[in-house]
């Protein structure tokens, strides 16, 4: 029971996940692109994740920036990390998808180029994290960029209705009801997913967090014992 | 002082140390040139598609090439020069206003610079440039934004030159898509107030958010 307690997200997101997979590869296929659509049910949630992730990396950046208090920027750098590797895994579901259904891996289509370009801009905001040592100026920087960053995301998002190109527009309502079904239900899996990923990322930037205190003690302590006050004695003895 | 007398002191005084080194006219603007000539010989030289590919490859060399005149050197102070600025009692927001104000009038002076080379090398339509005197202003008051939010965050880093064009050309995708696009509509006869209402707004976020963000930012530079 203690384990149920403790563990109810772990638990859960198993189970979720678990019935998201029997039904995505049992459930009928599309009758025009056969098994190949079945990729809808990871890339579709691996995308809508990715706008999740960096939604909280905005909230965590301006809470941070309101109350200074650090749990805001482990939760801002934690989300904008599994962001990250969601818009990796849309980008890369997406190619494999297109291989069969364009005709080739990729595409100067504008979804494509606008997501690929926001996987970069999230990756210069986690390169910008280590680039700074000092843990509230990391925090202060990370929080702005993490704001800027965000005005990418309703490019990424209209860029199906502003170019109307070879990527589809948003079909959650115009597919059939069992597909439709199994995506919502794969949407939630991944939201379970990442939540879990989410809270063990906290977790270790947490460790991360008192590990950094303890070296940066450490190198004080250091400094401390080979920068020493003057001694007046031998001051005057060398005098 | 005025916030806005404020901004412009500040303004005035990266403009004059630029001046002094004219590194963009002379630096950045040859060096963008060369960029324009070695495009051709790797594409092909053929003068329809250059023609065709001419608006395009501008927009990417302003975006590209504008960031060195973003990571120019007038554009950094150095310690002393920002704690006296602080010590002035410089509001950070003017001071965010002025570096912006400053840093889109020499992007500005680089894409009109560069204009010209462009046109004499790929022979561009130039149908409806009037509309340039829109588009030029507000996508080189976007890339001055940019360059001041994300120069800010990377102030006194020793990454600063790899770091800061790693953010600045990707989140520049809305300035690009805006002015290309609004060209081509422009080609095709459609309406390009879209796309000026895309970059305008672009402009406007960054502007709101950099405003917003300057006093946090300056207590983040030590």
């Amino acid at each position: 029971m203690k384990f149920l307690r403790t563990r109810w997200l772990e638990v859960t997101a198993l189970l979720v996940v678990g019935a998201a997979v029997v039904r995505g590869v049992t459930v009928a296929a599309d009758v025009t692109q056969g098994d190949v659509q079945r990729i809808m049910y990871v890339h579709v949630p691996a995308a809508w994740l990715a706008f999740l992730a960096f939604g909280v990396t905005v909230v965590g950046s301006v809470a941070w920036l309101r109350s200074g208090k650090p749990h805001w920027d482990r939760l801002a750098a934690s989300s904008a990390e599994i962001g990250v590797v969601f818009t990796g895994l849309a980008i890369v579901a997406g190619m494999i998808w297109a291989r069969p259904v364009w005709g080739q891996f990729w595409t100067w289509e504008p979804r494509l180029v606008t997501t690929a370009l926001l996987f970069f801009i999230y990756l210069g905001y986690l390169a910008l994290r280590r680039a700074v040592i000092d843990p509230v100026e990391r925090a202060r920087r990370s929080a702005i960029m993490g704001i800027v960053a965000f005005i990418q995301i309703p490019i990424v998002y209209q860029s199906v209705n502003w170019w109307r190109s070879l990527h589809q527009t948003s079909s959650r309502n115009s597919i059939d009801a069992p597909l439709r079904v199994t995506l919502w239900l794969a949407v939630l899996a991944f939201t379970f997913a990442y939540a879990v990923m989410l809270r063990r990322r906290l977790e270790l930037s947490l460790l991360e967090a008192a590990l950094e205190l303890r070296q940066l003690e450490g190198s004080q302590a250091v400094a401390g014992a080979a920068v020493v006050a003057p001694s007046l004695e031998k001051a005057g003895h060398h005098g | 002082m005025s916030f806005w007398r404020q901004a412009f002191e500040i303004a005035r005084k990266d403009l004059l140390v630029e001046s002094r080194t004219a590194e963009v006219a002379l630096m950045t603007v040859p060096f963008a040139a060369v960029g324009l000539i070695l495009i051709p010989l790797a594409i092909g030289t053929d003068a329809p598609l250059l023609t065709d590919l001419g608006p395009g490859l501008f927009w990417v060399v302003v975006l590209l090439f504008g960031v060195l005149v973003i990571l120019r050197k007038s554009a950094v102070d150095g310690g002393p020069q920002r704690d006296l600025v602080r010590l002035l009692g410089i509001d950070p927001a003017a001071r965010f206003a002025g570096a912006t104000l400053a840093t889109s009038l020499l992007v500005l002076l680089f894409e009109v610079l560069l204009g010209p080379v462009v046109i004499a090398l790929y022979n561009p339509a130039l149908d409806g440039w009037g509309w340039l005197f829109i588009i030029l202003p507000l996508v080189a008051t976007g890339m001055g934004l940019l360059g001041s939010l994300t120069g800010g965050v990377t102030t006194s880093l020793g990454t600063r030159t790899s770091l800061t064009p790693l953010l600045i050309a990707p989140l520049a995708l809305p300035l690009l898509l805006g002015a290309t696009q609004a060209l081509e509509s422009l080609e095709r006869g459609r309406s390009i107030l879209p796309w000026l209402a895309l970059l305008a707004a672009v402009d406007l976020a960054l502007a709101v958010t950099g405003v917003l963000a300057a006093r946090p930012l300056e207590e983040a530079i030590i």
